[in-house]
C-alpha cells in the first residue's frame, strides 16, 4: 500500500503541481484563464515539448542527443530553403528527413565508431550548427508571402493549433510505442542493462539508429515549427534549447539512468515551465527571471520527486 | 588453441599499451605535429607574435578545463561553468570598476565562482540530486541571477592597465593568460597525483561504491571537487574580464561543452578514473591553434565549427576503431580453427 502511494505520487506529481500552479497563477492574474492565453502557453510549451518528447526515448535508452538544437536550425533553414523548388509539403518532409538524418548519423557514430552518446551528439552539435551556418551563409531566409508554410504554426487541425496538436498526438504515438511495442521494450531494456540486452539478443545497435532518428525528427519538427511561427530561419535558431529539452524530459520525471520513460510527464513538464514562464509576464516580472526560474523548478522537483530514497511523506511525519 | 589463445593475449596487451599511450599523450603528439606543419605551411603562423597569441588564447577556456579534469576525473562532470563564468567575471569587473583594486576584484572572482560549485556540492552530496541534474538546474539559475543583478544585461567596464595586463600583457615575453594557465595546470596535477584528495578522486571516478567501502569520505570530496571547479572557472573568468576589458551576464555562452569537449579531447574518460592534465592544457592550445590557422588561411568563421567537432569526434573514435579491429581480428583466429 505504502508502496504503490509512492508510486502513484511519483507519477502524478508533475500533474498535481501544473494543477496547483494553474490555480494560483489564475488567481493572481484573472488573464491567465483565458482561452487565448492557454493556447498561448500550450503553444510555447509544444515547442520544446516536441523535442522533448523524442530526447525521452534517448533518455529512456540510457543516451543523450545534445545535438538536438542544431537539428532544429539544419532542419528549420533547409526546408525553408527549399520552399520555392518544390513547395511547402515537400520541403517539410525533406526537413524532416534532414533531421532524421543528423540522428542517424549520431546513431552510427555511437555504434560503429564506439563514441559514448554524450560526446558522439557534443561533437555533431558543433559540426551540424557549423553546417547550418554555411548551408545559409550566416544569413537569414525569409519566406515572404509563402504563408502556407503557417500551416506549422498558425493553422488549426481539428480545432487545436497545430502546435499542441503534433505534441499532443507524438505523445501519444510515442507512449503506445514505449508501452505496447516491441521496439520500446527493447528501448527500456537497453536503458536498463545494455550489457544484458546485447547478450539477449536484442539488435541493440539498430535500436539505437532508430532512436536517434526519431529524436533527429523531432528536433527538425520543432524546429522548422519554430521557424513557421515568424516566417524566418537561420543558423543560429535554437542555440542552447538542447538543454532546456533535457531539462523539460528530467522535470517529467524520466530517470536520467534510464530504463523508465513518461511521454505525459514530458509534456507537463514542458507546460509547466511555459506556464510559470507566461504568468510571470503577465505579473510583469522581468523577462530575465524566466532563467532562474526553470532551474528553480528543475532542482525543486527533483529535490523532492526524482531523488532516490527521500520520501516527500517524512516532512509531514515529525513522530515518527 | 594455445597458440591462439597466446597470440591473442600478446596482442591484448599490445592493444592496451597504445590505447593508454594514446590516452595519455595522443594529443600532445597531434599538437606538436600540427605546429611543425602549420610553422611551415600556413603563411604567418611562425610569426613569433601570432604562436604567442595563439598560446594566450588557449589560457581562457584552459583554465576553467584544468577545473573540470578533476571533475571529470571522478565520475562527474559541472553544467554550470559557463553560468558561474558569466556571473563571477560580471561581479568582479564591477568590483574593479568601483573599487580599481586588483587583489579584491580577483578575490571576488574567484570566491563568487567557489561559492557557486560548494551550492553544487551540497545539492549532489546532501540534497542527493545528481550532479548531472544539479548543474544543469545550477546553470539555468545562475545564468538568471546574472541578469537579474546586472538588471537585465548591460556589460560593465573598466580599462584600467593594471586590470587588463593580466588578460592582454606578457611577462618575460609569455602572454600573462598562459603563465596563469601553466600554474594552474601544475597546481592541479600536484593536488591530483602528491595529496590524499587527489587519490581519493581517482578512486572514486573508478568506483565509488569501493572508495566509500575503502573508507574514503566520498560526500566531502565530491563537495571540494565542486569547489575546485569553482576556483579554476573563477580563474578563467577573472581572466576572461580583463582580456575584454568588460564582462556582460550573456558572456560565453556555451562555454561548459566547449570545456567538457576540451577535457575529453585530452584524453580523459568520462566514466572517470583516468585523466591526464598535459592533454587537457595540450587539448586547449590544439583548439586554439584550429582556430588561428583557419583565420589565417580564410576559412569560413562557420567552417571552423565544423572542424572543431570533426576533430573531437576523430579523436575520440580512434580508440573505438581499435577496439573493432581487435574484436574482428580475433573473430578471425577463432574462425581459422
Amino acid at each position: 500500500m505504502k508502496k504503490t502511494m509512492t508510486k502513484i505520487w511519483k507519477s502524478y506529481s508533475i500533474g498535481v503541481v501544473v494543477v496547483i500552479v494553474g490555480i494560483v497563477l489564475s488567481l493572481l492574474t484573472p488573464r491567465f484563464m483565458s482561452m487565448s492565453n492557454l493556447l498561448n502557453v500550450m503553444t510555447n510549451a509544444s515547442l520544446v515539448a516536441i523535442m522533448g518528447l523524442g530526447m525521452t526515448l534517448a533518455i529512456a535508452s540510457g543516451n543523450f542527443d545534445l545535438s538536438v538544437g542544431s537539428t532544429a536550425a539544419l532542419a528549420g533553414c533547409i526546408s525553408f530553403s527549399l520552399v520555392p523548388s518544390i513547395g511547402v509539403p515537400a520541403s517539410i518532409v525533406a526537413g524532416l528527413a534532414a533531421g532524421a538524418i543528423v540522428g542517424f548519423i549520431n546513431g552510427l557514430i555511437i555504434t560503429e565508431l564506439r563514441v559514448p552518446a554524450f560526446i558522439a551528439t557534443l561533437g555533431m552539435m558543433t559540426i551540424i550548427r557549423g553546417v547550418a551556418l554555411i548551408y545559409t551563409d550566416g544569413k537569414d531566409l525569409y519566406l515572404f508571402g509563402q504563408t502556407e508554410y503557417k500551416i506549422l504554426s498558425g493553422a488549426y487541425l481539428f480545432g487545436i493549433p497545430t502546435p499542441i496538436f503534433f505534441a499532443v498526438g507524438i505523445a501519444l504515438l510515442l507512449g503506445f510505442v514505449i508501452s505496447q511495442t516491441r521496439f520500446g521494450r527493447h528501448i527500456l531494456a537497453m536503458g536498463s542493462n545494455l550489457s544484458a540486452s546485447e547478450r539477449s539478443g536484442i539488435p541493440t545497435s539498430r535500436v539505437l539508429w532508430a532512436i536517434f532518428s526519431i529524436v533527429g525528427a523531432t528536433a527538425a519538427l520543432s524546429g522548422m515549427i519554430i521557424s513557421s511561427q515568424v516566417l524566418t530561419a537561420n543558423g543560429r535558431l535554437a542555440s542552447g534549447i538542447e538543454l532546456s529539452a533535457i531539462a523539460v524530459v528530467v522535470l517529467g520525471g524520466t530517470a536520467l539512468s534510464g530504463g523508465q520513460a513518461t511521454m505525459v510527464g514530458t509534456l507537463l513538464g514542458a507546460l509547466l515551465i511555459s506556464m510559470v514562464n507566461n504568468g510571470l509576464n503577465l505579473l510583469n516580472v522581468p523577462i530575465f527571471y524566466q532563467e532562474l526560474t526553470v532551474g528553480v523548478l528543475m532542482l525543486g522537483a527533483l529535490a523532492v520527486n526524482i531523488s532516490q530514497g527521500f520520501d516527500i511523506r517524512s516532512l509531514f511525519r515529525r513522530q515518527a | 588453441m594455445s597458440v591462439a589463445n597466446q597470440t591473442e593475449e600478446t596482442s591484448l596487451s599490445k592493444n592496451l599499451d597504445w590505447d593508454v599511450l594514446w590516452e595519455r599523450y595522443g594529443i600532445a603528439v597531434v599538437l606538436i605535429i600540427g605546429w611543425i606543419f602549420a610553422y611551415f605551411f600556413v603563411p604567418k603562423f611562425s610569426n613569433p607574435d601570432n604562436m604567442l597569441n595563439v598560446i594566450r588564447q588557449s589560457a581562457f577556456v584552459g583554465c576553467a578545463a584544468v577545473g573540470m579534469t578533476v571533475a571529470i576525473i571522478s565520475g562527474t562532470f559541472d553544467l554550470s561553468v559557463g553560468s558561474t563564468l558569466a556571473l563571477s567575471a560580471y561581479l568582479g569587473v564591477m568590483v574593479v570598476s568601483r573599487t580599481e583594486n586588483i587583489p579584491i576584484a580577483m578575490l571576488v572572482t574567484v570566491l563568487v565562482a567557489m561559492a557557486v560549485g560548494a551550492v553544487n556540492g551540497f545539492l549532489i552530496t546532501r540534497v542527493k540530486i545528481p550532479a548531472f541534474i544539479t548543474t544543469l538546474g545550477m546553470l539555468f539559475i545562475v545564468r538568471g541571477l546574472s541578469f537579474i543583478i546586472s538588471k537585465g544585461g548591460e556589460p560593465v567596464r573598466y580599462n584600467g592597465k593594471a586590470f587588463t595586463w593580466w588578460g592582454n600583457g606578457s611577462l618575460f615575453g609569455i602572454p600573462t593568460p598562459f603563465l596563469v594557465l601553466v600554474i594552474c595546470a601544475l597546481a592541479a596535477w600536484f593536488i591530483l597525483t602528491r595529496t590524499a584528495f587527489g587519490r581519493y578522486v581517482f578512486s572514486i571516478g573508478t568506483n565509488s561504491n569501493a572508495a566509500k567501502v575503502a573508507g574514503v569520505p566520498v560526500d566531502s570530496t565530491t563537495s571540494w571537487i565542486f569547489i575546485v571547479v569553482g576556483l579554476f572557472t573563477g580563474v578563467s573568468a577573472f581572466l576572461i574580464g580583463s582580456r575584454l576589458y568588460s564582462a556582460g551576464p550573456g558572456l560565453e555562452p556555451g562555454f561548459e561543452l566547449n570545456v567538457i569537449a576540451a577535457v575529453v579531447l585530452g584524453g580523459t574518460r568520462l566514466a572517470g578514473g583516468r585523466g591526464s592534465m598535459l592533454g587537457t592544457v595540450a587539448a586547449c592550445i590544439l583548439y586554439a591553434t584550429m582556430g588561428n590557422v583557419l583565420n589565417l588561411l580564410h576559412a569560413d568563421a562557420f567552417f571552423q565549427r565544423v572542424a572543431v567537432g570533426l576533430v573531437l569526434l576523430l579523436a575520440l573514435s580512434i580508440e573505438g576503431i581499435r577496439q573493432r579491429m581487435f574484436e574482428r581480428a580475433s573473430r578471425q583466429i577463432s574462425t581459422a580453427e
